[in-house]
């Protein structure tokens, strides 16, 4: 069984087809990239996952319960969890709050109170290396930090399936192998499926995947093993055939 | 008897329909540009219309002649107002671009309140009758609804055929991509803002030229609510969509006047105004983009 | 244990400060108007921060629930005062009426306008104290635009004295009262999951949903709490010190601004602004209406304008921040 299916899935805007009648499966516990160049429709897949917009078409299946039309709060309990492009902390709240609400309303949400639930963000803020952080308002962080607080934030949710949007975009390289290594390290502790997306082919990418998929101007045209994807002569394609300066 | 009346009243409601569609052009400019609410729209209406009587009165000027002196003060306090707060609170929550904007209602009440008094006035222009076949219009609102109609197709031209309309265009359809192709959007931000104001300014003149009793310093309020129908009848973003609202505003209202009239009872006058309220959360339930949007 | 009583512990310096109020209104000649005009500023903002402050929310009409509170009070009055049975009682039902009638609106505005996100949501509650003034005046509700005069029933009921009494003591401890349970309840939301929520919806409602919130129902709590606030605050201020409600006056949007600005002033979504707000707000207007009557306005205007430009947070907001951390710091929220 898969963990999450999509089937022949079609997000338009308008005139213009963001998602075009893509299916894919992840499995529990799998890491999978999902690249593509700018504008590929990435994002819009990931609304689609997590349920901010809502397919025209095609379905989706979470742990083989179809989902497609079901609000984005109710994803959440289910084990869907993300983080975002660019980081949305709730400013005003303390990294230690941020985290709990996580704990709160996610899977674990219908059995912790709060207390519990700020035991729970205390320990993950320890887990990601925040603890010094703890009380400060989220707002204030640095970039690298709202990173990790996003994503304390989204493994306290307790998911089964964690949407990384550009989780490394903006990083030192020196840092990204950090986070990289740490990511997979936590997925494969907790059993969680991790679905990073990511603009370029990245070294990073390579190291972690298990499984790569590619899209272009909307559509999936790769979905294989990460050797054999980057081997793909439509990859090299996608990202030899566009002129640099894009 | 009652058809004749119900047209007759239509008609009047179709000049009226284009004083209100112009009264709410600003309002859209400036939350489609600036993605700013000016919920202090009906406050800078009221200030058109005491130029208008300050003019009249005082000097003797015609209210036509108004209408450039108002549009004039309108871009004066626009550019102000953008300057000392909308631009500090374009990044903020919206509660603060909110609460700013009525507060900027408020004050220009209570200054227009200092200098004028809070008495009911109007002004005596008399420029005569046109009798249509089924109804008998006065001159002066036949000149409202022309002028504005003559106004909303400057305000077309301006933006499709000008240099600087259509980079006003541009930021409104995506402002990054303005910003990458050289427009200034800072400025263009300004402008519309001051563009926005300069038309709800000009129109309080048109209103008054249309009901020109009735002016004093809380006569905004009501126009603000009838905007904001109006706005989103017309897809709250777009200046054109505001003035086809304006033109079904303007029947809807005379039109459900004429029903109630009939109705024993009630007040009219307090029902339509319950209506047009009704229609706004109507629309925004089931069509918040408006309804006059295409797809 | 121990940790649960610390948490209530910022319900000490509003209590206080109603109470310093309550006993110098009582023990001091000449005070008590003055005193039940702050404590009426206070309840006002207290009830309207659970949503203004909590939510982000902007809601222009919210003197309707004021108005329908009114409403529910004075019907009662005017319905059950020949039921001799009944007694004062028909103050309590009033109260519950009123109650029940802010309830009933805010879920029916809620419903609809809720949906909405920020802007629409303002522009949808712009028109609904004026929709629903025109509705009772159009439709001849409740007396229409004649309003409801309850002056008689009210000495039936209760006797002239206590009547009079009952306006001119018994009314405003009731707003002290609501104040308190206002001031109760706002603590009690922000330290259960109800809390949580609501920052995160007023930080980032994209990503409060994406977190498992659902914002709607948690923008109804709110709404709705606050609402029935309101509702209470209008049957004690508005029916029982003046026994007539008039739909333009419980209708007027007036007292919308004062209780936005009582909230700003004091800092939206903190427990003890609305305390710090209604004292600012309620004598700055006391004092001005002695010496610049009539102005009160025009002054207070640009001064929201410079709240909102240079101190957003209000003066409780930037309390908190500077105590933050520090053993006063547990004691401000």
């Amino acid at each position: 069984m898969a963990l999450l299916k999509l089937e022949e899935v079609t997000k338009r805007f308008g005139g213009l087809v963001a998602v075009n009648a893509v299916s894919l499966e992840i499995d529990a516990g799998e890491f999978v990239g999902i690249v593509g160049p700018n504008g590929s429709g990435k994002t819009t897949l990931f609304n689609v996952i997590s349920g901010v917009f809502f397919p025209e078409e095609g379905r989706v299946f979470f742990e083989d319960k179809d989902v497609t039309r079901l609000p984005p709060f109710k994803r959440a309990p289910l084990g869907i969890g993300r983080t975002f492009q660019i980081p949305r902390p709730f400013a005003s709240a303390s990294v230690r709050e941020n985290v709990a609400v996580g704990a709160m309303f996610g899977v674990l949400g219908p059995e912790v109170n709060v207390n519990e639930s700020l035991k729970i963000a205390d320990q993950i803020i320890e887990r990601v290396g925040l603890q010094e952080h703890r009380d400060k308002q989220a707002g204030t962080l640095t970039p690298v930090e709202k990173k990790l607080m996003e994503i304390a934030r989204a493994l306290a949710m307790k998911p089964k399936l964690l949407l990384m949007d550009e989780a490394m975009a903006g990083m030192h390289p020196s840092d990204i192998d950090g986070m990289v290594a740490f990511i997979k390290n936590l997925a494969r502790d907790e059993g969680i499926a991790v679905v990073a997306m990511v603009e370029h082919i990245m070294r990073a990418v390579v190291g972690m995947a298990e499984k790569v998929i590619v899209l272009d101007q909307g559509s999936k045209i790769v979905d294989a093993p990460t050797k054999q994807a980057l081997e793909d002569p439509k990859v090299i394609e996608v990202y030899l055939g566009h002129p640099p300066e894009e | 008897m009652f058809f004749e009346l119900l047209a007759g009243n239509l008609i009047q409601g179709v000049f009226l329909g284009a004083v209100y569609g112009m009264a709410t052009m600003g309002l859209s400019l400036i939350f489609g540009v600036l993605k700013v609410v000016n919920v202090g729209h009906g406050a800078f209406i009221m200030v058109g219309a005491f130029i208008t009587l300050a003019l009249f009165d005082g000097l003797g000027i015609s209210p036509i002649l108004a209408i450039p002196a108002a549009f004039g003060v309108g871009l004066a306090l626009g550019l102000f107002f953008y300057y000392t707060v909308i631009q500090r609170l374009i990044k903020a929550p919206e509660l603060a671009t909110l609460l700013a904007t009525f507060s900027i209602g408020i004050l220009l009440e209570e200054v227009i309140k200092l200098v004028f008094g809070s008495e009911f006035r109007g002004y005596n222009w008399v420029v005569g009758k046109i009798d249509l076949g089924i109804t008998v219009v006065p001159m002066s609102k036949l000149y409202a609804g022309v002028g504005s109609v003559v106004i909303a197709v400057l305000l077309y031209l301006w933006f499709n055929r000008t240099r600087a309309g259509s980079a006003m265009r541009s930021v409104v359809e995506d402002s990054e991509g303005a910003r990458v192709c050289g427009v200034n959007v800072g400025a263009a931000y300004a402008w519309s803002f001051a563009l926005g104001i300069g038309l709800t300014v000009a129109s309080g003149v048109l209103l008054t030229m249309f009901i020109p009793v009735g002016i004093n310093p809380y006569m905004g309020g009501g126009y603000t609510l009838k905007a904001f129908v109006i706005a989103v009848l017309g897809g709250l973003a777009s200046p054109y969509g505001a003035f086809f609202g304006g033109l079904v505003f303007g029947l809807i209202e005379n039109g459900s006047y004429t029903l109630f009239a009939l109705l024993p009872g009630v007040e009219p006058f307090a029902l339509t105004r319950f209506l047009s309220f009704m229609i706004l959360l109507v629309i925004l339930l089931i069509r918040p983009t408006g309804l006059l949007r295409g797809k | 244990m121990k940790k649960d009583t610390g948490k209530y512990l910022p319900l000490i310096p509003v209590f206080a400060v109603y109470l310093v109020l309550f006993l110098m209104g009582k023990n001091m000649s000449g005070m008590w108007q003055l005193m039940a005009m702050l404590l009426f500023y206070c309840a006002l903002g207290q009830a309207f921060n659970i949503f203004l402050g909590m939510t982000g929310y902007v809601d222009f009409g919210y003197v309707a629930f004021m108005g329908v509170g009114t409403y529910g009070m004075a019907l009662s009055i005017v319905h059950l005062a020949h039921y001799e049975v009944l007694g004062a009682w028909v103050i309590v039902i009033g109260f519950i009426m009123a109650i029940l009638f802010s309830t009933i609106l805010s879920l029916a505005v809620g419903a609809v306008a809720l949906r909405l996100r920020g802007a629409y949501f303002a522009i949808a509650t712009i028109g609904v104290n004026e929709g629903f003034r025109f509705l009772i005046e159009g439709a001849r509700i409740w007396n229409g635009s004649e309003g409801l005069i309850f002056m008689g029933e009210l000495n039936q009921i209760l006797g002239r004295e206590a009547a009079s009494v009952l306006a001119t003591f018994w009314a405003d401890v009731m707003v002290l009262v609501i104040a308190a349970l206002a001031a109760a309840v706002t603590l009690v939301y922000m330290r259960s999951k109800i809390g949580y929520a609501l920052t995160a919806l007023r930080e980032d409602e994209d990503a409060a949903k994406v977190m498992g919130i659902n914002v709607t129902k948690f923008k109804i709590v709110a709404f709705v709490t606050s609402a029935s606030f309101a509702g209470l605050v209008g049957a004690s201020t508005w029916a029982l010190k003046t026994p007539y409600v008039f739909p333009p006056e419980v209708f007027e949007i007036h007292y919308t601004i004062e209780a936005i600005i009582i909230v700003l002033l004091g800092g939206a979504g903190t427990l003890l602004g609305p305390v710090a707000g209604g004292l600012i707000y309620g004598l700055s207007k006391y004092y001005l209406s002695i010496f610049l009557p009539g102005f009160q306005l025009l002054i207070f205007a640009p001064i929201i304008i410079c709240i909102i430009v240079l101190f957003p947070e209000g003066v409780v907001g930037m309390l908190k921040k500077r105590l933050r951390d520090t053993a006063l710091g547990r004691y401000i929220v």
